[in-house]
């Protein structure tokens, strides 16, 4: 048929048609959303008001003083600790250059997958559909920036007064504009590359540098680094807002520069090449994919390190000889997810950096409080277990290289659990071993974790294992479109895991000491994680627990010559 | 309609084919044929400009191509196999943007004929990622035909269709290009080809020019020099 045309819609319309469709079918508000995790927060709850009444008690029978826990220092008595000053500079820094590498990954100005392939092919001005997307994106740096700038302005100012906070909190505004507006022209341009890796590369190592130094002042007596030699990292631009704080001005230029190349970046919006927009959006739906899966390793991979080389040299054996075809199967699986591991130099240095994580905190004057370093080894315990994730996730993806073995499913998975499982064994090894070399914890304690390491991995494998949303469940409206029931409880699924595994750690590092009884309880914790994260669900048509749903072909592959 | 002039496909600098030329104009069908990996899609994409040529240029209508102009987007029509679709809306709103977007009078009436025509009516209201891939591939290919073109490119719009599917469709392409359609288009199926194509270009390390009849037989032993 002929088709006749007459005035056409504008990027806006069209965007207002797409969201509004989506919304027209909605069936409940955000509060439904809500009330889906509503057992699993009072569960939480509980479990934490239970966490803190053990606390208490142990603190009590333990005799480690009046002090309450939420004020009393981890830290051994004569510590030497790294400076306010050099943590907050660092941290700074880190988030700085974090952030601008992820900026540079997910646009800065991101659409969708979807959007980018039925709305880019419109003869329509592109500028109404990429402007919108400038200016959300723009609201995540903003509010991090406040969020982080306003406790440290607090905490290092030293008169601090209302406005000198106020125009410091600005100065931070200014630095994640300048910040965004330096992606921007890099995304407008398609320039850039070097700087994203070098942002990557000070995100991995720049935290390191805090134990570092806490080591060397520990051992270096009075050869200690002092606040005077490390004064000049008040001066890195991305510690300007510490300046403001304390009433200096000029950093504000800061403020006028970021306003000027956001300007320059809005004006050339539409430069942005489809390429660069499928680019950042396949970048996008990535990270939001490894949000959802708790995945950190495919989250980093936006800081520029973590992508597996495709010219890796790493070669491990892959066809085994010896033993039954169960075995053999079982080495060669085994043996595929060490080398994928090993292919990414990038995600074990970031495990590696994760546990160095709770003991920089630690080596910070005033910071060495055990609730805070126990928050942080949760964090990091986290999301260095997703790091090690990948073969799982790869796997829920893209069964079929799972199905090429003559393995049953519960194998497999049990199979995807020896990476993961090892790796952060040797995580809490080291993660602890630095805190104990810190003068946190106690050898028993760090036994104690190390008990737990397994059942991490297995939090992995809960993780990475999960179902994805249910379309076909009923949709919620939200401020971001349409979401369906269920996806939040996703986000859920394996950090439930990560921190029951870790209670019995995480309680007696606030408490200061470690009873015995600790012991057979991980043990426990961790075998039943064990059994969780190895646990299949079963498909809907599944009939007897056949291999990934399909029926069991008696015992035929099993044995082997 | 289409130029390439000495153009080199490829990533990062890297050329992945020969040296390409070719024009196709309206009324003409060219058919890009060769092996799996020979660099077909990727010629394909650097034509479109959804890549950056090693070296070499594609015009279009006389213009250097850019994607970003109103003009290319209004006359090229692209279809590749992107599975990304908008999870809460129908496979009607879909399509209802793409006409809306292009400013079709009649929208209801136009997305109705081709849901008919690609066997969707029945899957209308469904939303995509409740179809299966050949329709989800039905989707994507109808929107393609529910706004105007000039130029249609088409990735291997064989894929997954069933054959009365593609006799149909390939049919309806020869009409289209009768009528003045520029068609360009990557394919494995000898018989979708010689329906389809008044020529053909064999795409590998070297690149040939060819008849479709030609291309029909290299294809079947993927050799170029095949007769």
């Amino acid at each position: 048929m002929t088709l006749k045309i007459n005035e056409r819609f504008s990027a806006r319309e069209i965007r207002q048609y797409t969201f509004r469709a989506g919304l027209s079918r909605t069936e409940g508000g955000l509060m439904e959303l809500v009330s889906e995790v509503y057992t699993s927060i009072l569960g939480a709850l509980t479990l934490l008001t239970m966490a803190g009444a053990l606390i208490v008690a142990l603190r009590h029978s333990l005799g480690v003083g009046d002090v309450s826990a939420l004020a009393a220092s981890a830290v051994a008595p004569g510590f030497h600790s790294v400076t306010l000053l050099q943590a907050s500079a660092t941290v700074l820094l880190t988030l700085a250059a974090s952030l601008l590498a992820v900026e540079m990954t997910m646009g800065p100005v991101a659409m969708t997958l979807p959007q980018t392939a039925w709305w880019l092919g419109l003869p329509v001005r592109r500028r109404g559909f990429i402007q919108p997307g400038f200016l959300k994106s723009m609201l995540w740096p903003s509010i991090a920036a406040v969020m982080v700038v306003l406790p440290m302005a607090l905490g290092m100012a030293a008169n601090p007064t209302s406005g000198n906070l106020a125009l410091s909190v600005l100065c931070g505004l200014g630095l994640a504009w300048l910040l965004y507006g330096i992606a921007g022209w890099c995304q407008v341009t398609g320039s850039g590359a070097w700087l994203k890796k070098a942002m990557g590369a000070i995100t991995l190592l720049a935290p390191l540098t805090l134990v570092a130094t806490a080591l060397y002042n520990n051992v270096a007596g009075t050869q200690a680094v002092t606040g005077q030699q490390t004064a000049w990292l008040e001066y890195l631009p991305t510690s300007w807002p510490l300046l403001v704080a304390d009433g200096a001005t000029w950093p504000l230029l800061m403020v006028a520069l970021a306003l000027g190349l956001l300007a320059l970046v809005y004006l050339n919006l539409e430069r942005i090449t489809t390429v660069a927009l499928k680019e950042s959006a396949a970048a996008g739906a990535y990270a939001a994919s490894s949000l959802l899966s708790m995945d950190a390793t495919e989250l980093s991979r936006s800081l520029g390190a973590g992508q597996s080389s495709s010219n890796s040299k790493v070669r491990l054996p892959m066809v085994f000889r010896r033993g039954t075809a169960l075995a053999r199967s079982v080495k060669t699986l085994a043996s595929t997810h060490a080398t994928m591991a090993l292919r990414s130099p990038g995600a074990l240095l970031r495990v590696l950096v994760l546990a160095a994580i709770p003991a920089s905190l630690a080596s910070v004057e005033f910071l060495g409080n055990a609730i805070l370093i126990a928050v942080a080894v949760y964090l990091c315990a986290y999301f260095a277990a997703t790091s090690m994730g990948a073969t799982a996730r790869f796997a829920n993806g893209n069964p079929a290289v799972d199905m090429l073995m003559p393995l049953p499913a519960k194998t497999v998975r049990q199979v995807h659990f020896i990476v993961p499982g090892v790796a952060m064994t040797l995580w809490a090894a080291t993660g602890f071993g630095l805190l104990l070399a810190l003068g946190v914890g106690s050898p028993a304690l760090l036994v104690l974790a190390v008990l737990a390491g397994p059942g991490l991995g297995a939090a992995t494998l809960r993780a990475g294992f999960r179902p994805a949303p249910d379309w076909n469940m009923p949709a919620v409206a939200t401020a971001s479109g349409p979401i369906p029931t269920g996806a939040i409880r996703a986000f859920l699924v394996g950090p439930d895991l990560t921190l029951i595994v870790l209670l019995p750690v995480l309680i007696c590092l606030i408490s200061g000491g470690v009873p015995s009884i600790a012991f057979p309880i991980q043990l426990t914790l961790t075998w039943l994680a064990l059994l969780w994260g190895t646990h299949i669900r079963k498909p809907k048509s599944a009939g007897d627990g056949g291999m990934f749903g399909m029926p069991a072909p008696g015992t035929a592959g099993a044995g082997g010559k | 309609m289409v130029r390439a002039e000495k153009l080199q496909a490829g990533y990062s600098g890297k050329a992945v084919c020969g040296v390409v030329s070719f024009s196709v104009h309206a009324g003409q069908s060219m058919a890009l044929v060769g092996p799996n990996g020979a660099g077909k899609s990727t010629v394909v994409k650097t034509v479109v400009g959804q890549l950056e040529a090693v070296s070499g240029s594609t015009l279009v209508n006389g213009a250097e191509v850019d994607d970003r102009t109103l003009d290319f987007r209004r006359e090229v029509a692209v279809v590749f196999d992107d599975d990304a679709f908008f999870p809460a809306l129908t496979v009607e709103e879909h399509l209802a943007i793409v006409a809306a977007g292009h400013g079709v009078e009649d929208v209801e009436e136009v997305i109705a004929s081709e849901l008919d025509f690609f066997g969707l009516t029945a899957q209308a209201k469904s939303r995509p990622y409740n179809l299966s891939s050949g329709q989800r591939r039905r989707m994507l290919l109808a929107s393609a035909f529910v706004r105007p073109r000039s130029l249609l490119v088409l990735d291997e719009p064989e894929q997954r269709l069933d054959t009365s599917m593609r006799h149909r469709l390939a049919a309806r392409l020869r009409a289209e290009v009768d009528a003045g359609l520029a068609l360009l288009v990557v394919t494995h199926d000898p018989d979708f080809l010689s329906a389809v194509a008044t020529k053909a270009l064999f795409i590998a390390d070297e690149v040939h020019a060819m008849t479709p009849k030609q291309a029909a037989v290299a294809i079947a032993s993927e050799n170029p020099h095949a007769d």
